[in-house]
């Protein structure tokens, strides 16, 4: 089972929210970066089942680092969450090996559903 | 899912983007082809409405969707960033400021916002509007202090949030007060020692003073904030000002990252605001003035903000018109705040201060003969509640400088305590130019006025008996008087005092009625044995 989850937003807004809902679903949020720097630096210490990930940060282009971090951490499965729509960058995630996409704003039962699906 | 408890958040991390949002629009404005700063102010945009759109906020989205979608029209290229969709997207902007002060407030009605949102629909760049009329709105100053000024908290964007807590600045507010009640107490403490003849107490009277000064550095620490806190919105300030007058103006910032208490930071806030708002209505020219005088078109504004030691310098600078001393002496003696006798022997850089005595004008009266004064005595009276020190510089069409030094931190300051007649008084040391010891042989003494030259400047010498109505006392011709020199908004006046009996750190308090009418005493603050002692506004004694 996927237990804990990393979250990367700059929005603390937005982190909070994916932490109500993460708890609210039995995760444990292993650890919350604001800014790419921070993401990376985390990931190592932390080791996260899932990772939650904004593609628009401002100290990294986004597309970079869910490259870093997944050849960082193999094991972990990252779902991108963004608010760009547009397919070709959904597609280009995917490509990348993003497990799932999230599509912001989004509500709670769809964060819950994506990462009910991660499950093996 | 219950959002309720996530609104606070969404309320500030929307003040974040919403004043960077604006901030960056009046950047983009003075360089339209920074397609940096256009990608920035569409991701604030961008990040509200989504945020907006996860809380439910729906009048915000439209907004916020609308604004972001003429931003997309010039990032593609379409056109450039118009002065008439600035005023828009700022409008937009105050717009959105206040939804979601409503949000805050817990309040169910919201403005109607049909109109704004039908004109950035519409917006069509060949079309010329003429600026929207902002008298009816309002105010942008009257706006935006509200979310700096109440209790806005420290914002810690992007910081790790397990290193970080956000902390009610009333905690702090009751962290410095204990703190100035410990160094109270460490004094009465010492006494009670040195009178006990207790020496196996002064090694841990040292420790403890080490100690106190550590928790005093760390709490003053925690309150501090950078300039840019209250600064944010000055570009916006100055570029609606300027544009509501039909005058271009550069606004130039430095040093806001320099850091201040927040206490100090919200008390100089508006008086900035004040002396911006004059320089671009009253001290600079039209463009066609300018250009008569062979200067350039447009005015400059530069605020610059440094640090020396214990004290923080805010320098507001224009290169306007600048200010007729002697004009300023007419009209002071028309307003019989002094003689004709006392206006021919003061210095120019004297009469520049008379702007902020009260009474010395109101905005129509002054404006043609000097550009200034309006208000200017609420503005000194703030400085000096901070025990700061306001110099006004200013040459007459060159423009004038506005130089506000001020402590860092409020309430626990050094001072040089007196001792003059029955009273033990406090002058904040950073008003304390030097100390001397004069002979009655080098007092110049004039009719009515006595004085010592020092360095070749002659000083003005007052006695502080007769300032406080105290009997003077008899001295003996020989013995030497003790002096200190005191800077009075760049003027130095020399106090001649009975004693002076040395530094003190010590932690003042606000007096409340009815002493809080005391002319010339700015606090006071309890000695080591429990004896009251006042802290003067040098510059009211004068």
């Amino acid at each position: 089972m996927n237990r804990t989850v990393m979250i990367v937003d700059d929005s603390l807004f937005i982190r909070k929210i994916l932490r109500g809902i993460l708890v609210e679903n039995g995760y444990i949020v292993a650890a919350e970066a604001g800014s790419g720097i921070e993401a990376m630096r985390n990931l190592h210490s932390n080791h996260p089942d899932v990772i939650l990930l904004d593609i628009i940060l401002p100290d990294s282009n986004g597309l970079d680092l869910l490259e870093s971090i997944i050849s960082a951490c193999p094991n972990s499965k990252v779902v991108v969450c963004s608010s760009i729509g547009q397919p070709l960058v959904i597609r280009k995630t995917l490509d990348l090996g993003a497990k799932a996409f999230i599509q912001k704003p989004f509500t709670p039962e769809k964060v819950a559903e994506v990462l009910k699906s991660l499950e093996d | 899912m219950d959002m309720s408890p996530y609104r606070d958040l969404f309320v500030s991390e929307s003040r974040e983007h919403l004043s960077a949002f604006a901030e960056l629009i009046v950047r983009l404005e003075d360089s339209p082809g920074d397609s940096a700063s256009i990608d920035e102010i569409f991701r604030h945009a961008h990040s509200l409405k989504g945020m907006a759109a996860t809380m439910g906020y729906e009048q915000i989205v439209t907004i916020a969707h609308l604004m972001e979608s003429q931003l997309t029209r010039i990032r593609s290229g379409e056109f450039m960033l118009l002065p008439t969709l600035a005023d828009l997207l700022l409008e937009g902007g105050d717009v959105l400021a206040r939804l979601i002060s409503g949000i805050e407030s817990g309040s169910d009605t919201f403005e109607d916002t049909t109109a704004l949102t039908e004109r950035l629909a519409a917006f069509d760049p060949s079309v010329e509007a003429p600026p929207p009329p902002r008298t009816n709105q309002p105010d942008v100053t009257a706006v935006i202090p509200s979310e700096t000024s109440d209790s806005a908290p420290h914002q810690f964007r992007q910081a790790d949030s397990f290193k970080s807590i956000r902390i009610k600045t009333e905690t702090l507010d009751h962290l410095v007060n204990i703190t100035g009640e410990l160094i109270t107490n460490r004094y009465r403490l010492a006494e009670s020692i040195r009178l006990a003849n207790a020496s196996e107490c002064r090694e841990p009277l040292h420790q403890l003073t080490m100690l106190l000064r550590n928790l005093r550095d760390e709490v003053f620490k925690a309150r501090m904030l950078p300039f840019a806190f209250i600064a944010e919105r000055f570009p916006r300030l100055v570029r609606d000002l300027a544009r509501k007058q039909g005058k271009e103006v550069l606004f130039q910032l430095d040093g806001k990252e320099i850091e201040l208490d927040r206490g100090i930071l919200e008390e100089i806030a508006e008086p900035i605001v004040h002396i911006l708002r004059n320089a671009v209505d009253h001290g600079l020219e039209s463009a066609d003035e300018r250009v008569m005088a062979g200067k350039p078109f447009g005015g400059t504004i530069i605020l610059t903000v440094s640090r020396d030691k214990d004290h923080v310098e805010v320098v507001i600078a224009d290169d306007g018109r600048g200010m007729d001393s002697e004009r300023l002496k007419l009209k002071a003696i028309e307003k019989g705040l002094i003689s004709s006798e006392q206006a021919a022997q003061m210095p120019p850089q004297e009469a520049y201060q008379l702007v902020c005595a009260p009474g010395f004008s109101t905005a129509a009266a002054v404006t043609d003969i000097s550009g200034r004064g309006v208000g200017m005595d609420a503005v000194r009276e703030a400085v000096h509640k901070l025990a700061g020190v306001l110099t006004i510089q200013s040459q007459s069409g060159q423009g004038s400088r506005f130089v506000m030094r001020l402590p860092i931190t409020v309430s626990i300051i050094n001072a040089l305590i007196v001792q003059c007649g029955p009273f033990e008084i406090a002058f904040p040391l950073n008003v304390v130019t030097r100390t001397l010891e004069l002979k009655r042989s080098e007092i110049l003494e004039e009719p009515g006025r006595s004085t010592v030259i020092l360095e070749d400047v002659s000083v003005p010498v007052r006695s502080l008996r007769q300032v406080l109505n105290l009997p003077s006392v008899s001295v003996v011709e020989d013995a030497l008087l003790s002096v200190i020199v005191c800077d009075v908004g760049g003027i130095p006046v020399a106090f001649s005092v009975d004693r002076i009996s040395g530094q003190k750190e010590i932690f003042v308090r606000p007096l409340r009625s009815p002493l809080s009418s005391l002319r010339g005493v700015s606090g006071a603050t309890v000695a080591g044995d429990g004896r009251v002692l006042f802290v003067v506004d040098v510059s009211i004694l004068v």
